[in-house]
């Protein structure tokens, strides 16, 4: 019954249209002709071509299989050091959740945090008196006065931008130590928090791991061909995929870093087909072309050094997702593109 | 009968191998008389849309220049009468049936609604840029395609039926004791481990003992570290040598901190206190609650160095403040992967690491 029931199988079969791909199991290759895709037939006829181009060049040599060249590529990467910068929106809601804040909880309980009489109390006094609230970073603004309707911000206003808010808070800070220290004549001092934006930013320095601060990094070496690609190399045999990453970095980028891998497998590959297969005399075989597997990494501290590097690499830079876009072949960024982190 | 199998097998497929399938492969161009209509046209409604967010749209000088809402309200010569009605949310909840409903508690009328979030923290960016996709590369585990796992042994054993009184007992509890632990599933890009929540609790024997200014202090401290209100609890344990009997004393507060707090609270923990603390190897290597919660104490002189209580400590009688216990609730169902999320955070680990 079986045996009859397939033959009507193969009787519908034939009456659409058909996909011969072995690999695929029968039910799957039903569940596939039901869809009329246009391009799952095109699968064949490009397969045809390959095996009818394959005996002409397997005639003159001897070859049994077509291999690749397995790499061992890293992406080496450092994580972001600073938070990112806030979208406007974001800046506008966490500002009007803060106002909104001011309005429905209960006061400030001064007693608690201040003794009377004390120059704590007084320079406290003084401030609630100009600000009109006990919070730093959230502008002129009492949720108690009868004026609390007016809780917009107006055009160009700053109260928003984190930026000023640090401001705000740090001049607080000064105003307060200032006013309760016992010496008088020396100003204090409170130092604001770096600049987000570093020299290397503004010099423009692509070397530099100072750059780019609320961005993840990635090391970019160009090649002998002057290309540019993700630091790779060979796997030698007898080595693993891991340890031949950790030699690729050594060779290529020096020994004065000190990284961490991020585990054993690989986070992402590339396949490079030749346009013309090339033919190994000594081994006998024939290549195809290169498949890179890239294991991951994180720099913790020191720089990439490329006086030492026995890989032929002549320029390195540190760039973020974006930018390895313009410097890499697109076909290359479409393969690496989503190991890649967005920030 | 044998001989009409096929053609009733054909019969029944046939149809399917011509029938068009559910999606229409064409692009549907059937035009109604109707599309025409002014209230069916759809381009007018797209170009009714601003292209621009409102933040970025500039507007006329003069205008940003003479717009002042408090003048203008002042140089009025009545004040606009208040609201004749203004909306108060119903103190209990009635039911579903009853006209009057509460706001969602997302609503800014609602009696129960809670403003926030202010602020992106850190702790959660840096787990969202780095440590979730470390996490990931280093829990992914590879099977070769056609891979499949060995079937596992059933998690509650049956009974051999060796003897008679066997039928219809429940089936046995895993071997080494009757815990059943959490299944741990792989970890995939939907199941990274992290931060669920946080809990402080602090038991305060003095409480029942001596008066409840302990109790008070140590709300106000645990209140001030963690920026959420603290319950309450009473003992359910009867200690007779600290005279606490169950269901009498209140002995204990705790603040339970999600999202925002929780990140602010761990930030402030990892980065300020725990650097700080003398002589403190680290946390436990063996706590845990098997299920990826973690859990390690404070003392006093180390809950007094949060910055929150550090800024006006003489507020404080030094003897009260408490110390506590804090909880890290973690998504992962195994300690070991609650350290290694932990360890990443910047949590150190001493002694034995049990699993």
């Amino acid at each position: 019954m079986a045996t009859k029931s397939n033959g009507a199988r193969r009787i519908v079969s034939l009456l659409r249209p058909s996909i011969v791909d072995t690999s695929v199991c029968r039910s799957c290759q039903q569940t596939l002709g039901r869809r009329q895709y246009a391009v799952a037939t095109e699968t064949p006829a490009t397969e045809t071509a390959s095996i009818a181009k394959d005996p002409s060049a397997s005639t003159t040599f001897p070859v049994v299989k077509p291999v690749y060249t397995i790499n061992a590529g890293i992406a080496l990467s450092r994580p972001p050091q600073v938070t990112r910068e806030l979208e406007p929106f974001e800046q506008a809601y966490y500002f009007y959740q803060k106002r909104l804040n001011e309005r429905l909880a209960l006061p400030f309980t001064k007693y608690f945090y201040f003794k009377r009489g004390t120059p704590a109390d007084e320079d406290w006094k003084r401030k609630i008196l100009d600000r009109r609230t006990a919070a730093r970073d959230i502008g002129k603004y009492n949720a108690y006065a009868s004026d609390a309707w007016n809780d917009e911000l107006l055009v160009d206003a700053r109260e928003a931008d984190p930026a000023h808010q640090v401001e705000m808070l740090v001049q607080d800070a000064e105003a307060t130590a200032n006013a309760t220290s016992q010496d008088t004549s020396k100003k204090e001092e409170i130092p604001r928090p770096f600049p987000r934006v570093t020299e290397a930013d503004k010099k423009g320095d692509e070397k530099s791991l100072d750059r780019l601060l609320p961005r993840t990094l990635y090391l970019l070496v160009q090649a002998k061909g002057g290309y540019w690609t993700l630091p790779n190399a060979p796997v030698e045999a007898g080595e693993s995929l891991r340890l031949a990453a950790e030699r690729t970095l050594a060779q290529s980028a020096g020994v004065n870093m000190n990284t961490w891998m991020v585990g054993y497998h690989p986070v992402g590959h590339n396949v490079l087909e030749f346009k013309r297969p090339a033919i190994d005399q000594a081994a006998g075989t024939e290549l195809r072309g290169e498949k890179t597997f890239f294991l991951k990494a994180r720099i913790m501290a020191g720089q990439a050094d490329l006086s030492v590097n026995t890989l032929g690499l002549k320029d390195f830079k540190w760039l973020s997702k974006e930018e390895i876009a313009k410097y890499v072949h697109p076909g290359y960024y479409h393969d690496i593109k989503n190991m890649l982190a967005d920030r | 009968m044998a001989a009409r199998e096929p053609s009733r097998y054909l019969a029944r497929t046939l149809p399917r191998a011509i029938a068009p399938s559910a999606r229409p492969q064409t692009l549907a161009c059937r035009r109604n008389a109707s599309d025409d209509a002014p209230a069916r046209r759809l381009s007018n409604h797209l170009a009714e849309l601003e292209t621009e967010s409102s933040l970025a749209t500039p507007l006329p000088a003069d205008t940003v220049k003479s717009f002042n809402p408090v003048a203008a309200a002042k140089s009025r010569r009545a004040q606009l009468p208040r609201s004749r009605y203004q909306f108060r949310p119903p103190k209990y909840d009635r039911g579903p049936l009853h006209p009057h409903q509460p706001p969602p508690p997302s609503d800014p009328s609602s009696r129960v609604f809670v403003p926030g979030p202010f602020s992106l923290p850190r702790v959660q960016q840096t787990y969202d840029a780095a440590i979730a996709s470390d996490i990931l590369t280093l829990c992914y585990v590879h099977n070769p395609p056609g891979f499949t796992p060995p079937p596992k042994a059933p998690r509650l054993r049956e009974w051999d039926d060796s003897s008679p009184y066997h039928k219809n007992r429940p089936l046995r509890g895993p071997r080494g004791g009757d815990v059943l632990r959490l299944l741990r599933k792989p970890i995939k890009f939907n199941s990274i481990p992290e931060l669920e929540r946080i809990t402080i609790h602090s038991y305060v024997k003095q409480a029942a003992q001596e008066n409840s200014g302990w109790l008070h202090v140590a709300g106000m401290a645990v209140q001030a570290i963690s920026n959420k209100r603290v319950e309450t609890f009473k003992s359910r344990a009867s200690v007779s040598t600290w005279s606490i009997a169950p269901g009498r004393d209140t002995v204990a507060v705790k603040a339970e901190l999600r999202g925002e707090d929780m990140y602010h609270f761990f930030g402030k923990l990892v980065d300020v206190v725990l650097p700080r603390l003398k002589d403190w190897p680290g946390v436990k290597g063996t706590s845990g609650d098997s299920s990826g919660n973690i859990t390690f104490g404070l003392e006093p002189e180390q809950v007094a160095l949060f910055p929150e209580i550090e800024v006006n400590y003489d507020m404080y009688p030094p003897k009260m403040i408490p110390g506590c216990h804090i909880t890290i609730h973690t998504s992962a169902q195994a300690d070991k992967d609650a350290r290694l999320l932990l360890s990443a955070m910047g949590v150190p680990f001493h002694g034995k690491i049990v699993n």
